[in-house]
């Protein structure tokens, strides 16, 4: 349902600056940030604006790779129980697609995987013989930007969750 | 799609750019599963296009969907783990008789 070309980033200039604050959750020194509340649903979940800005580290690429096999695995077990005999209500179905944005954003937040951001996108449809086409394309770097992508179906509806990593230099 | 989180980015231009984009490939046209995925792949790519003339430092993520009316529901949601003060999104839904398409950018800040 979906498609994925690739493209390099154009170069851009850059110049040798404290990063901005970010939502870096262990650093090298060893101190991790705990964000300073979390809700569910429309809420913005801020890091501690008071906190050090961090050294430059030099550092170009990243120490781990994004781990997309566990990530694909996450999607697969959280979609399946939740939705596996569920029947499609409108309401529901709202509720059920920022649930599953917020469930499967805790569970990535687990991995501390450093300097990575995550965007995570949920669609939620009713089965009715319609035809729908999702495609999505990206101007990222290919050696460490990637995506990880799961469809769920069972009798009344369909689901689709995608998650985007973005390396943060 | 009821708050939009932005950052510095995209702002006003983005909804309109993303609307052209659609309406140019998209305008008079009705749903038609044979011509759908040539249809989302240039929608896509002209909204990169137009993203990029802007020449800001970002990594964009574009996504497409375009979904026939039959009366049928969808729901979509999504949920950044990013630097909310720098990065943002935007996301237009437009309509015509037979189909529904709904994109949404998400432009991620680099250093």
């Amino acid at each position: 349902m979906s498609e994925q070309p690739k493209e390099k980033p154009p170069k851009a200039e850059k110049k040798v600056k404290l990063p901005a604050e970010g939502p870096r959750a262990k650093e090298k020194a060893g101190r991790i940030k705990d964000p300073a509340s979390t809700h569910v649903d429309e809420h913005v979940t801020h890091e501690d604006p008071t906190a050090s800005l961090i050294p430059n580290t030099y550092q170009l690429s990243p120490n781990k790779p994004f781990p997309i096999t566990t990530i694909s695995h996450i999607l697969k077990e959280e979609i399946t129980h939740r939705l596996r005999d569920v029947r499609y209500d409108p309401v529901r179905s709202r509720e059920m697609t920022l649930t599953l944005c917020e469930v499967i954003r805790t569970r990535m937040k687990e991995f501390m995987i450093s300097r990575y951001k995550t965007v995570i996108l949920v669609h939620i449809g009713q089965l009715n013989g319609q035809g729908l086409q999702i495609s999505s394309r990206c101007l990222w770097d290919p050696n460490f930007d990637t995506f990880v992508s799961h469809s769920f179906k069972n009798t009344s509806l369909f689901c689709s969750a995608t998650v985007y990593g973005i390396y943060f230099e | 799609m009821e708050e939009y989180q932005n950052g510095s980015e995209v702002g006003v231009g983005a909804d309109s750019l993303l609307w052209f984009g659609i309406e140019s490939v998209l305008g008079g046209d009705d749903y038609s599963q044979t011509h759908v995925n040539k249809w989302t792949a240039a929608i896509v790519e002209r909204c990169l296009t137009q993203l990029v003339k802007i020449n800001k430092p970002y990594k964009y993520i574009v996504t497409c969907s375009v979904m026939q009316k039959t009366g049928a529901g969808l729901h979509t949601a999504n949920s950044c783990y990013w630097d909310t003060s720098m990065d943002g999104s935007c996301t237009v839904r437009w309509e015509n008789r037979t189909m529904y398409c709904v994109v949404s950018v998400f432009a991620v800040c680099i250093a």
